[in-house]
């Protein structure tokens, strides 16, 4: 905004190009704030001068060791870029994880046809126990956070959804099923919040989608890839069908994981 | 290319606001070329090298502020921590400490404060670093002043 006046604030200037701060970022510990791609090549470098890349890198200002680079942030969610994935011990997407992250980056709604939740919630079949959603929550909650331990996050939001298989199922018969999704909803959202942030309404929306399915995690892959396919508004068109049925391919658009982005050097 | 040519411009600029800010430097572009700089420090008080003005030689590299720019004294100086002949400075921040966020002012500042403290222990100039090891500071101090009065300081008369 004034960027011009010379008593402009420290703030919004990046202390490695001197210019105004674009794609703001900061170093997970020190919180420093950096031009994304300004930061991201001097990490490149520091990396560069050593024969086994460093997982963190100290900040040009303070020199307190970090570990990853936030950007992206918009008030509810950010994005984490770590100083080097490519190490053993740190967690890498699977094509399945890619996979479930591409999927929130589409039109919410366009496999209700198929799996109906409404119908799921009115004909009472949340009292069937999933035996497979804890490995479809573990998945799920690993590509949303980028994190490979969620076994807490996961413990916690199944302990909300446990309760609608078993204790209370007398109580629950008594009850309309349009509160009993809403209660479901609630708790699940507010369990999953603390964690997932911006994305936890489609997530809360995702779970009830594979709970009516009532299908296990392959068969409701396939379904829902060959959805996507067919046609899917969110998606780049540019991935066929095919391609994305025997998903060799990883998705373009998902530049987040596109390690190699500054193009002018 | 262009983005170290962005920064040094800022730095340009930013010297130009604040050029009395620091009446120690006098930091000077090239006319043609911004990667090459010129720097007039004054020997730091109650230190062999006061009333001395020394010059400093800048060469910016391509990618600065990524790479560390190369300094060098274009004055001769007799300090453990710069070559006799060449000039050439041995200062962590020139090479293994370089952050992006220090400016050409700054390691001005770096290399002011290492002309206040030298450290021996990792000699360019093993006679300067020499004295200081074997706790001749006094033959230091007169062998800095000396080549103060002979290099740094305008002639009288």
């Amino acid at each position: 905004m004034e960027d011009e006046s010379a008593t402009n604030s420290h703030d919004s200037i990046c202390p490695i190009c001197l210019g105004p701060l674009t794609q703001d970022s900061y170093l997970d510990h020190c919180l420093h704030k950096f031009c994304f791609n300004c930061i991201l090549r001097w990490t490149k470098v520091v990396s560069s001068k050593h024969q086994t890349p460093p997982s963190s890198v100290k900040c040009p200002l303070c020199k307190t060791d970090n570990f990853s680079i936030i950007y992206g942030l918009d008030g509810t969610s950010f994005q984490r870029h770590y100083i080097n994935t490519n190490l053993q011990d740190c967690f890498v997407l699977s094509k399945g994880h890619r996979f479930r992250l591409q999927c929130y980056y589409t039109q919410q709604g366009f496999l209700e046809d198929i799996f109906n939740i409404s119908l799921y919630w009115k004909s009472r079949k949340y009292n069937q126990p999933n035996n497979w959603l804890r490995t479809w929550l573990t998945r799920e909650i690993q590509a949303l956070t980028q994190e490979e331990d969620v076994d807490i996050i996961v413990h916690h939001i199944s302990g909300v959804v446990k309760p609608l298989w078993t204790s209370k199922e007398q109580k629950l018969l008594t009850k309309e099923p349009e509160k009993i999704q809403e209660e479901f909803m609630m708790s699940v959202s507010e369990a999953a919040r603390p964690f997932l942030g911006a994305r936890t309404d489609r997530f809360v929306h995702e779970i009830q989608l594979f709970l009516a399915s009532g299908l296990n995690i392959e068969a409701y892959d396939a379904v829902y890839i060959q959805r996507l396919g067919w046609s899917s508004p969110g998606v780049n068109t540019e991935v066929s069908q095919n391609e994305l049925i025997d998903r060799t391919t990883v998705i373009p658009y998902l530049y987040i994981f596109d390690d190699d982005s500054d193009g002018n050097e | 290319m262009q983005a170290s040519r962005a920064r040094l411009f800022k730095e340009y600029k930013e010297v130009q606001r604040e050029k009395t800010a620091d009446p120690d430097i006098q930091l000077v572009c090239d006319d043609s070329n911004i990667f090459k700089w010129t720097a007039l420090i004054k020997g730091p008080s109650e230190t062999p090298f006061e009333g001395g003005i020394f010059q400093l030689a800048f060469s910016v590299p391509e990618h600065y502020p990524l790479q560390p720019p190369q300094v060098r004294f274009l004055t001769k100086i007799f300090h453990p921590n710069v070559h006799f002949k060449t000039g050439e400075i041995c200062l962590d921040i020139l090479k293994t400490a370089w952050s992006p966020a220090w400016t050409l002012q700054s390691v001005c500042r770096a290399i002011i404060a290492l002309m206040a403290h030298p450290e021996p222990d990792s000699p360019l100039n093993c006679d300067s670093g020499n004295l200081l090891r074997s706790g001749d500071v006094k033959g230091y101090q007169s062998m800095a002043r000396m080549y103060t009065r002979l290099a740094a300081m305008p002639k009288k008369g």
